[in-house]
């Protein structure tokens, strides 16, 4: 599948919101932990070898479950590869915590789930719709009905 | 002797790796699109511009070579890009353009005016950074509008069935709570002038019943010290009012109903994505 990799290497060096180094195994047979510095941005998890500038990798982190493991661990797994995690390792378990947290809410879906919930909130205690000074109430992406086109 | 130094072939630098596979599912999974259309799309070295099948997802978008295609050709990922109308020999033209350098140019093409103006404002706010800005400018208000509550004073206890104007209920004992009736509800005087007179507003109780949130639409509400609960379910929020109208116990009560709101939340927020989300 093509993808504009010169773009997403541009994401890979803005400000993230999260980034240490941290164990990392793949989800092959086979794959051994190493150490990479891991680098949350937007909704993108990338990879690098330490003091290295661009990433090995990427993981775009929607339709996924990141879950606590025992041992200041946590992994990522795909819904439609739930047999197959990739598994990080963390110093401490309350970096491990902070970590599960991070990613469960760095989906896009997740955003946007968050949006609807304060925008009706919003509604609800005002009588006014939030996004309407915005002139992007009407934007598909902020319906609170599942129905899109 | 010299030694002859040579140096070794410039080796390729692998591609950057990509959960394909997962992402490639996320484009024809359930999950609903943003957008989805025909559009003609310049290629990278041909010139010609080739009909594809878009869908917008999030800040991905992909593009099928039609639309019965099981697996996407590609995907645009949509952080840090413009997308604004171009020259071209094609009408309807318009392009998408990243900030970094030395980026490639993506000239689309709609099939008529409607559709470009529908995609170009589709696919300018695609990004997470600006889904990202909306929200925390409503969070923003959401706070604003709790620490304004907290400012204020206390709750002034009125009936909440019209026609009943604000007297000041007299500090009520314990015993005086458990005779109330379903439908008090504690509002407070806001600020806005309209209601000067200090009249409640008498709207249904999903709209604005002072800061306090019970639960809210039928969920869970929070739990409530032990006396009598309000029955009834529907959309009455109505709660039991606090023991007594002094400050800390409201500050408290509020205190202690902001957290639970925020616990409530983030456990619904998070069981969405539990397991494949139901309308996925």
């Amino acid at each position: 599948m093509r993808f504009n990799e010169k773009e997403l290497l541009y994401l890979s060096r803005q400000p993230s919101e999260k980034a240490a180094e941290l164990g990392m195994k793949g989800p092959k047979k086979g794959d051994v932990p190493k150490k990479r510095l891991v680098k949350l941005v937007v909704n993108f998890l990338f990879y690098f070898k330490t003091d290295e500038e661009e990433p090995i990798g990427a993981l775009l982190l929607e339709q996924c479950k990141i879950q606590q493991e025992d041992g200041s661990m946590f992994s990522i797994i795909f819904f439609d590869e739930s047999e197959r995690k990739y598994q990080f390792e963390c110093d401490t378990l309350d970096q491990c915590r902070e970590w599960v947290e991070s990613l469960t809410r760095a989906s896009y879906e997740y955003m946007r789930k968050s949006l609807i919930f304060y925008r009706s909130e919003i509604q609800r205690l005002t009588g006014r719709d939030p996004l309407e000074q915005y002139g992007i109430s009407e934007e598909a992406r902020f319906q609170i009905c599942s129905q899109r086109t | 002797m010299f030694a002859l130094h040579l140096t070794a072939p410039a080796v390729e630098k692998p591609r950057m790796k990509l959960n394909e596979r997962s992402i490639a599912h996320y484009a024809t999974s359930d999950a609903p699109a943003d957008k989805t259309g025909h559009l003609y799309k310049k290629g990278e070295r041909n010139p010609a511009y080739h009909r594809r099948w878009f869908v917008l997802k999030g800040n991905m978008l992909f593009y099928f070579e039609d639309k019965d295609s099981k697996e996407p050709i590609g995907v645009i990922i949509l952080e840090g890009c413009t997308v604004e109308l171009c020259e071209s020999s094609e009408e309807y033209a318009f392009a998408i353009k990243f900030d970094c350098m030395k980026s490639r140019v993506y000239k689309m093409a709609a099939e008529s005016q409607a559709a470009m103006e529908s995609w170009v404002k589709a696919l300018s706010r695609a990004s997470f950074d600006y889904m990202r800005l909306v929200v925390r400018e409503l969070e923003k208000q959401l706070d604003e509008m709790q620490a304004r509550c907290q400012r204020r004073q206390p709750a002034v206890r009125t009936k909440s069935r019209p026609g009943v104007g604000i007297g000041a209920v007299p500090a009520a004992s314990p015993q005086a709570s458990y005779n109330r009736t379903n439908e008090e509800t504690v509002q407070f005087m806001p600020t806005v002038p309209a209601k000067e007179n200090g009249v409640a507003w008498n709207k249904p109780s999903e709209a604005l019943n002072g800061c306090i949130y019970a639960g809210y639409d039928g969920g869970r509400p929070p739990p409530v010290p032990p006396r009598r609960k309000s029955g009834g379910g529907g959309t009455v929020s109505a709660l039991e009012s606090p023991v007594s109208p002094g400050t800390s116990c409201f500050d408290k009560l509020h205190d202690w109903y902001g957290k639970e709101i925020i616990a409530l939340r983030d456990e619904w927020l998070l069981s969405q994505v539990d397991g494949p989300p139901s309308h996925v």
